[in-house]
C-alpha cells in the first residue's frame, strides 16, 4: 500500500483527520501550518533587523515554545513524508506541473516562478490576516464547528474560485 | 513539554501528514487549480473527509472530557478579507501553506518560490500587524462555536456535521468517482499525455 501511486481521497482524509488525536492530546493544539511561516520568517528577518522581535506578534511566534516549533517541525515533516511517499511509489515529477503551461498560456519557467512567489506572498498575507489557513481554519476550525473558521473557509473558496476563473486559463 | 519532544512529535506527525497528502494527490497543482475551476473535486473529498474524521475524533475526546477545544476567535472582517486574499494566493500558487512543503518534497521546483514568497508575505504581515490589529481587522467576537449558538453539547453537533459530510461525500463519489479524477500521471491532469519515460519528462521540462 505504501508503494501505491494514489490512495482513495477518503482513506487519505481519514489519516489526516486522525492526526488531530496527537495534536490535541500531546501538543494541546489543533493542526495548522501557516503560523510556522511567521516563526521562520520572523527568525530570518531578525538576523537582518533585530528590532522586528520588538513586535509582540513576532516575539510570540518566534519564542521557543513547544507549539511554535512543533508546527515548524510538522511542515518540515510534510516535505519529508511527501518525498518518501514519492520515492516508494517510484513516481517522478517534472520541475513544474504540466498544467501551468495551459493555465498561464506560457511555458516560461521564469513566469511560473514569479507567479509562484507572488502567489505564496499573497497566500501568507491572507492567511495571517485571517489568522489561519486551509489547515488551521479548514481542517481544525470546521471540525470544531468554529463560526469564524467557517466564514474564513467560505471566503477562501470564494477568492480561490474567482481567481481561478478570472486570472487563469482553463486547465 | 520539552521543545525537543514537541519537535520530534511534530516531525513524526508531519511525515504522516505529508505521506497522506502525497498519496491523496491533493498537493498537485492540477488538483488544487482544478478544484478552484470546479473541474476536479479530489481536494474537496480529502478536505471534507479530514474534517469529518476530526469532528468524530474531537466529539469523543471532548465529549469524554479528555481535551479542551481550541477554536480561533471569530474576527469576521479579518476572516472574510484574509480568507479572500488567501484563496487568491492558493489559486496562483497552486498550493496551500501546508501543501507547498509537500510539493517541495515531491520535487516541484516552483514550490521553492512559493515558500520564499510565503515567508516574505508572513514577514510583511508581521510588520503591519500592530497597525492592522487596531484597525477593523482586529474587531470581533470571542471563540464562538455553532453548538454554543443553539445551546447543545459540542459532541452532538460534531457528529451531526460528520453525518452530513458523509452523505455529501457519498453523493459526490456517485457523481464523480475519484479514480476518474486522478489524471493521466496522477497529477489531476487529464489533457497532457502520460510521460512515457524519464527522458521525455526532462524534454518537457527543458522546453
Amino acid at each position: 500500500m505504501l508503494t501505491q501511486k494514489a490512495w482513495s481521497p477518503y482513506l487519505a482524509g481519514i489519516v489526516i483527520g486522525l492526526l488531530q488525536i496527537p495534536a490535541f492530546l500531546i501538543i494541546e493544539t489543533a493542526l495548522g501550518a501557516s503560523s510556522s511561516y511567521v516563526t521562520i520568517g520572523g527568525l530570518i528577518a531578525s538576523w537582518i533587523d533585530p528590532s522586528v522581535l520588538q513586535i509582540d506578534y513576532v516575539a510570540r511566534h518566534v519564542a521557543a515554545t513547544g507549539k511554535n516549533w512543533w508546527q515548524v517541525a510538522l511542515v518540515v515533516g510534510v516535505a519529508i513524508g511527501a518525498f518518501l511517499s514519492m520515492k516508494l511509489s517510484g513516481a517522478s515529477r517534472a520541475p513544474i506541473s504540466r498544467i501551468w503551461q495551459r493555465a498561464l498560456g506560457s511555458a516560461s519557467p521564469a513566469k511560473r516562478y514569479a507567479l509562484a512567489f507572488s502567489g505564496g506572498f499573497i497566500m501568507l498575507l491572507g492567511a495571517r490576516i485571517a489568522d489561519g489557513c486551509t489547515s488551521g481554519h479548514g481542517l481544525s476550525g470546521m471540525a470544531q464547528l468554529a463560526v469564524g473558521s467557517t466564514v474564513a473557509v467560505a471566503a477562501m473558496f470564494a477568492g480561490g474560485i474567482a481567481a481561478a476563473m478570472l486570472l487563469l486559463r482553463r486547465i | 513539554m520539552s521543545l525537543t519532544l514537541a519537535m520530534v512529535v511534530g516531525i513524526a506527525m508531519g511525515i504522516v501528514f505529508g505521506f497522506a497528502l502525497e498519496k491523496s494527490r491533493v498537493f498537485e497543482p492540477g488538483i488544487i487549480v482544478g478544484q478552484m475551476q470546479m473541474r476536479n473535486f479530489i481536494m474537496l473529498k480529502v478536505f471534507l473527509t479530514a474534517v469529518a474524521t476530526g469532528a468524530v475524533v474531537l466529539a469523543v475526546l471532548n465529549g469524554f472530557g479528555y481535551v479542551k477545544l481550541q477554536p480561533k476567535a471569530a474576527l469576521y472582517a479579518a476572516d472574510i478579507v484574509g480568507g479572500l486574499i488567501l484563496g487568491v494566493g492558493i489559486t496562483l500558487a497552486g498550493a496551500c501553506p501546508g501543501t507547498t512543503l509537500a510539493q517541495i518534497g515531491a520535487g516541484y521546483r516552483d514550490a521553492l518560490f512559493t515558500l520564499l514568497g510565503g515567508l516574505f508575505g508572513a514577514v510583511t504581515f508581521s510588520y503591519a500587524q500592530p497597525a492592522l490589529g487596531k484597525s477593523f481587522l482586529g474587531q470581533g467576537g470571542g471563540k464562538l462555536i455553532f453548538t454554543d449558538l443553539i445551546g447543545i453539547p459540542y459532541w452532538i453537533g460534531a457528529l451531526v456535521l460528520a453525518a452530513v459530510i458523509i452523505v455529501v461525500l457519498v453523493a459526490m463519489e456517485a457523481w464523480k468517482p475519484w479514480r476518474d479524477e486522478l489524471g493521466n500521471d496522477v497529477d489531476g491532469d487529464s489533457k497532457s499525455a502520460r510521460p512515457s519515460s524519464p527522458a521525455k519528462i526532462r524534454a518537457v521540462a527543458a522546453e
